[in-house]
């Protein structure tokens, strides 16, 4: 998203709210902690507000807010020493089956399906976790991507093959699953 | 790098949307006769379509975005006081921990002012939240089957057709209306098709239409997962309908008979004249009124 002529940065910086799932889901990516990727999210979104009157018209405030979450982040880590990696919640591995649906067998399908990318997601290391999440949930282009990361679009994209190969493994029985269970519920 | 390996490595770039101008077009004309590269592709198409069915991978609680909208309301509305406005900020920061307070009396007065602040506030913020996330949604959607990266399911002209292929695949009661055209009329749209789409922790139905240059979506939900909230708001025939426009896109939401409607287009209309995509038999009628 970029600022218009006519669209002040205060008021875009409210639309801004939009890339809120995509924050939460990079900073969970990153974090793999609910409670510490609220946090991130919050924090990011304080920055911002702050720092809005030095954003630029013509700024693209999407990838901005990446960046800061990610900055954040690092310096955290930094701050750390070391990672602390905790599991992810319960209320995040868990499927909810709360929600029933007219037919159950399609909700499940679609359940079961997220829940493998979710897991499929966290198994890889997190530079690949990173650009998979950048690239394929929030489609920003490689060199959104690399200016985010702070590296070269070479290495974006090279990072992106790599983790897709690993993914695609690792989600090699969810294809086959849901490609089954698709059908059958199409049918 | 030979030839093969590089037409393999466009492959990725290619779904990417990362290839432009000569390199797309030589790519394109490479893959019409190449069955490696459109094996490659399929295997990667299916790939990013898993992923893309899984989005958002996760979404943020109703609490955080209200947190974070009651930031930015005070911020950006200009009638918030320059004082309170630091204080929620400041609030925003030490509410992550209470190791953070030593003395209590301070805890005591944070909790009281995210107290009060949650009464007068949240249940509109939440709404508020709510309503920009369905809307947001329906924008997405929107775009990715503009880009081609959301197929339909079924592509059919029939309003009958799609109301039963939607039977049992989305959690409600799902019926498009039947054509009120006479057969000499020529209709202002035209129905495309449809298919499922992520929503939430369950589905939606996404139903496209056409006009001479334009595509038009409608988005559909149950009422409990998904709100409707501000924007101009238009009256018709008792139904009240929200009008923005957002990203370059007309959106117009609206809720009836328990299911939440968002219809996403890129017309240059006005906000009435948007509503008679779906209601083209009331245009002389003067059916609509905006308040």
């Amino acid at each position: 998203m970029s600022l218009t002529p006519e669209g002040s940065p205060a008021v875009e910086a409210a639309a801004g709210i939009e890339h809120i799932d995509g924050l939460f889901s990079y900073a969970l990516v990153l974090t793999r902690n609910r409670s510490e990727a609220e946090d991130l999210v919050q924090e990011t979104y304080v920055r911002a507000i702050r720092a809005m009157g030095r954003l630029r018209t013509g700024s693209n405030i999407k990838s901005w807010l990446f960046t800061i979450l990610r900055n954040i982040w690092f310096n955290q880590l930094r701050q750390r020493r070391t990672a602390k990696v905790i599991a992810l919640d319960e209320e995040e591995s868990a499927v909810d089956f709360a929600d029933t649906a007219k037919d159950p067998y399609a909700f499940y399908v679609s359940k079961v399906e997220h829940q493998q990318v979710r897991e499929a997601i966290q198994q890889l290391p997190v530079d690949f976790r990173e650009v998979i999440l950048l690239r394929e949930f929030e489609e920003l282009s490689y060199q959104e991507i690399a200016t985010i990361l702070d590296c070269p679009a070479g290495t974006v994209m090279s990072r992106l093959a790599r983790a897709r190969t690993k993914l695609r493994t690792l989600l090699s029985a969810a294809f086959e699953a849901s490609n089954f269970a698709r059908k059958e519920v199409m049918e | 790098m030979n030839a093969g390996d590089e037409h393999c490595h466009n492959v990725s770039l290619y779904l990417d949307n990362e290839l432009r101008d000569r390199e797309l077009e030589d790519f394109r004309a490479h893959l019409a006769h190449c069955a490696d590269c459109q094996s490659q592709l399929e295997e990667e198409q299916a790939l990013a379509d898993l992923l893309h069915r899984s989005r958002p991978l996760y979404r943020a609680s109703d609490e955080l975005r209200a947190r974070v909208i009651a930031a930015q309301d005070v911020s950006v509305s200009g009638h918030a006081p320059e004082r309170l406005h630091r204080r929620v900020l400041r609030l925003l920061k030490q509410s992550r921990g209470a190791s953070e307070f030593t003395f209590p009396w301070r805890a005591v007065a944070t909790i009281a002012f995210v107290f009060v602040l949650g009464m007068v506030f949240v249940p509109t913020i939440a709404r508020r939240a709510r309503a920009a996330s369905y809307v947001d949604t329906a924008l997405t959607t929107h775009r990715s089957y503009l880009d081609g990266k959301l197929p339909l399911e079924i592509n059919s002209e029939s309003p009958e057709e799609v109301t039963a292929w939607f039977a049992g695949k989305v959690p409600f009661d799902f019926r498009l209306p039947t054509s009120q055209l006479l057969p000499n009329d020529q209709p202002a749209y035209r129905q495309v098709g449809a298919r499922l789409v992520n929503y939430g922790s369950s589905y939606a139905a996404l139903v496209t239409f056409a006009m001479k240059n334009d595509q038009i979506s409608l988005l559909v939900a149950s009422s409990k997962s998904a709100e409707v909230y501000g924007g101009e708001e238009i009256v018709s025939r008792g139904l009240t309908f929200h009008y923005q426009t957002k990203a370059g896109f007309n959106v117009i939401t609206w809720t009836t008979h328990g299911l939440t409607y968002a219809l996403v287009s890129s017309l240059h209309t006005s906000a009435s004249r948007s509503c008679l995509v779906c209601h083209q038999n009331m245009a002389d009628k003067g059916e609509f009124s905006e308040q």
